[in-house]
């Protein structure tokens, strides 16, 4: 069953490798690619139709029925934030469908505070094979295909 | 399922009386220490971590999607 994952923001894909986090960059946790969001405060979506299965202020995971979890990490050191300009929508264990509105947050301010607001989209261990239709670059919308996962 | 890693984990930070803070971020754990020079790194990757950074006294053990499990029964141990 072909796993499409949407863009949770608008913005530039940006390979994982670029990403300045050694656990991202080095697909630790596993592979998949980033996107450089543009503009400000917008609404971060659901990649995949599942539960939220891991939710913080600055990131989350959502996990399908057939146990693929798709993590988005919206900026780098963020948790450093303590949830501040970040405002869930949504609950830990709560239903939720791709493309729907998760958090909304401010990339430009994590930019103002230091970090960078860059937004890694991990199929959690996965291996890379298994991601297909990734893009290296050019700008992606949000809710717009991001890859497929097999 | 009885899950030694917190245990395991937190004696190669160098043990309770050497955490300052911890948390967990959804894959990793962003430990404070008092002292960081005693990490044990291979008990660490022993204990399960994919992954260690260190930056002085702040360690990050990567260890997947459990980490706020782990983060929490570790902070139950201090």
């Amino acid at each position: 069953m072909s796993l499409l994952v949407l863009s949770p923001v608008a913005g530039r894909v940006t390979p994982m490798s670029q990403v300045p986090d050694p656990v991202f960059a080095g697909s630790m946790v596993g592979p998949g690619v980033a996107v450089m969001p543009s503009g400000g405060r917008q609404d971060a979506l659901s990649p995949v139709d599942g539960t939220v299965v891991t939710l913080h202020p600055h990131a989350f995971v959502v996990a399908t029925e057939g146990g693929q979890g798709v993590l988005v990490h919206l900026g780098i050191d963020t948790v450093k934030q303590k949830g501040e300009g970040f405002t869930l929508h949504v609950v830990k264990g709560e239903s939720v469908r791709a493309g729907q509105p998760l958090i909304s947050w401010d990339p430009d301010a994590v930019t103002a505070a230091g970090y960078s607001p860059v937004v890694p989209v991990v199929a959690l261990d996965a291996d890379a094979e298994a991601l297909s239709g990734l893009p290296d670059g050019g700008d992606i919308g949000a809710g717009e295909q991001l890859f497929t996962w097999d | 399922m009885a899950d030694d890693r917190p245990e395991k984990i937190l004696a190669a930070l160098g043990g309770a009386d050497n955490v300052i803070e911890i948390e967990g971020c959804i894959t990793r754990l962003r430990c404070e220490l008092e002292d960081g020079s005693v990490v044990d790194e291979a008990a660490l990757k022993s204990a399960g971590a994919h992954g260690v950074m260190k930056m002085g006294s702040v360690v990050q053990v990567v260890v997947g999607p459990e980490a706020d499990t782990i983060a929490g029964d570790i902070q139950d141990l201090l």
